[in-house]
């Protein structure tokens, strides 16, 4: 099935809220998201208003993740009010164009925990 | 039986020998060839200076059978016979000023520019991010409308360093996400496994070389410059300048040629084909790029007088009494820049007595074939 156009083909309604959110697109254990602009009370499984960019999770082979931003689109549909879902929230902030996200600095210090306990443990483990 | 073993053992050695000595001989050709970019001076304002350009593409020497060639069936279904028609002088000239047209666009010449300065400017720093992710993110503004070198692409690195991205990752971004035609998103093998360019260039595909790295690089890349550098060196050495003329790479050949003071193979190469005409340019063009000839204001001042001139793509066969005055002009000029400036004196001497002997030769003829029709 050929895809979509970016400019989306679902129906518009100028009043009605919308969010900018990751759309799971890919395969079974393959994720790979489009950032899309929908209506909040549509589904993700539904046609969208305009596709914004794309976001790639899984690392290549040289530790890279790629995201694509049309920031100039992203500029128009927060200017009209759409609200940002979290993890594009956050990846918004990882590329400097919004503040950077609490969650991530929570993901951040998270991660440095669990790597602190993980060594205390394996030193533990090591002099026992 | 023994006879015929030592003459079996005496043939492998003699094969052994010369395999032993061809392999010598390659690589110490490999050897001796040391690219050189253009790093130091920006070469481009004088290279799109307009006076340069225009003895560049004179330089180029286009003959339009080689300019208008069929170079692949790729995108042709079907071969077709050439046509043939009746044209009155008006849909002539219309026919051929379109014919310069095309034939102008398939010549433009790649530019010649500085390398390529590494990006280093950091945006952010955030050590609160560390820990966050073990990979880099990289971030392209798909926005429509920009330019390929005038996108924004950034990385946030595990430490938390906001960043510009450097060439090789813009590069390949920008590949990825706005592909171009024929550019590969590593670097074919031809460019990076040294033993087959140098095939190439042994085989002089230097056209396929030029045209290729044309297509998988920028014009400043580094690694552009240093294949362009090998393969005009290539041609320098083996005097192979014929199969580049007529092509879009001659121009930024002699300009690099120019640049880097190793004009004396191609003037000789000029002044034993006997177009003496082009010789002169070649002067003017090192006159305006390195201004150092002795007399390089006459030269400079013949090209106005060569420009107009038909394009010669042979020795002469036939010379008026015009041709003859801006020749001996020519020769004269020459004289003294091989006098004073030319690192290959002698044979560029012997060179140019030779053409002179050739030239009188060719005047008696002509003055002598115009005598015969009466119009002298």
């Amino acid at each position: 099935m050929p895809l979509p156009p970016a400019t989306g083909t679902g129906r518009y309604y100028a009043i009605a809220a919308k969010s900018i959110r990751l759309i799971r697109h890919g395969c079974t254990n393959r994720p790979f998201f489009h950032i899309s602009v929908t209506h909040r009370r549509r589904l993700n499984s539904q046609p969208v208003i305009e596709q914004l960019g794309s976001y790639d999770p899984m690392p290549n082979m040289n530790n890279e993740k790629l995201v694509a931003l049309n920031l100039d689109r992203i500029k128009h549909w927060l200017g009209k009010g759409a609200h940002v879902s979290p993890p594009v929230a956050e990846l918004l902030g990882l590329s400097g164009f919004f503040p950077i996200h609490p969650r991530s600095y929570m993901t951040a210090w998270r991660n440095r925990r669990t790597e602190r306990e993980n060594q205390a443990k394996e030193k533990a483990e090591g002099s026992s | 039986m023994s006879l015929i073993k030592l003459c079996q053992n005496s043939t492998k050695t003699i094969l052994f020998k010369c395999t032993e000595s061809q392999g010598l001989y390659i690589s110490a050709r490999k050897l001796s060839i040391v690219p050189s970019i253009y790093d130091g001076e920006n070469p481009a304002p004088k290279f799109f200076s307009s006076g340069v350009q225009i003895i560049l593409k004179r330089l180029t020497r286009p003959n339009f059978e080689k300019v208008f060639r069929k170079r692949t069936n790729s995108n042709i279904s079907v071969l077709r016979t050439p046509v043939y028609k009746f044209l009155t002088d008006e849909e002539l000239k219309t026919e051929q000023s379109n014919a310069y047209k095309s034939a102008e666009r398939l010549l433009q010449m790649p530019p010649v520019v500085k390398v390529q300065e590494p990006v280093d400017d950091v945006l952010s720093k955030d050590p609160a991010l560390v820990g966050y992710d073990s990979s880099t993110y990289l971030f392209t503004d798909i926005t429509h409308g920009v330019a390929n070198e005038h996108r924004l692409i950034i990385q946030r690195e595990p430490d938390g360093t906001l960043r510009s991205c450097d060439h090789d990752v813009r590069k390949k971004l920008n590949q990825i996400y706005f592909p171009m035609q024929g550019r590969k998103l590593r670097d074919p093998l031809v460019f990076s496994d040294p033993e087959k360019l140098n095939s190439l260039l042994e085989r002089q595909k230097y056209e396929y070389i030029l045209d290729r790295a044309c297509v998988q690089y920028e014009p400043d890349d580094p690694q552009y410059q240093k294949l362009t550098s090998i393969t005009y060196q290539h041609v320098d050495m083996n005097n192979q300048y014929d199969l580049i003329r007529s092509t879009r790479h001659f121009g930024p050949l002699a300009f690099y040629l120019t640049w880097h003071n190793s004009i004396d193979n191609l003037m000789l190469e000029l002044v034993q084909t006997g177009i003496i005409r082009e010789a002169v340019l070649l002067m003017s063009l090192r006159q305006a790029i390195k201004e150092d000839l002795v007399n390089g204001e006459e030269s400079t001042a013949l090209v106005s007088e060569i420009l107009p001139t038909r394009i010669q793509l042979s020795k002469p066969e036939f010379v008026s009494e015009e041709d003859i005055q801006l020749d001996t002009k020519c020769m004269e000029c020459l004289d003294k820049y091989i006098n004073n400036n030319s690192a290959m004196k002698s044979q560029q001497g012997l060179a140019l007595q030779g053409f002179r002997e050739y030239y009188q030769q060719l005047i008696e003829i002509s003055r002598g074939l115009q005598k015969a029709h009466g119009n002298a």
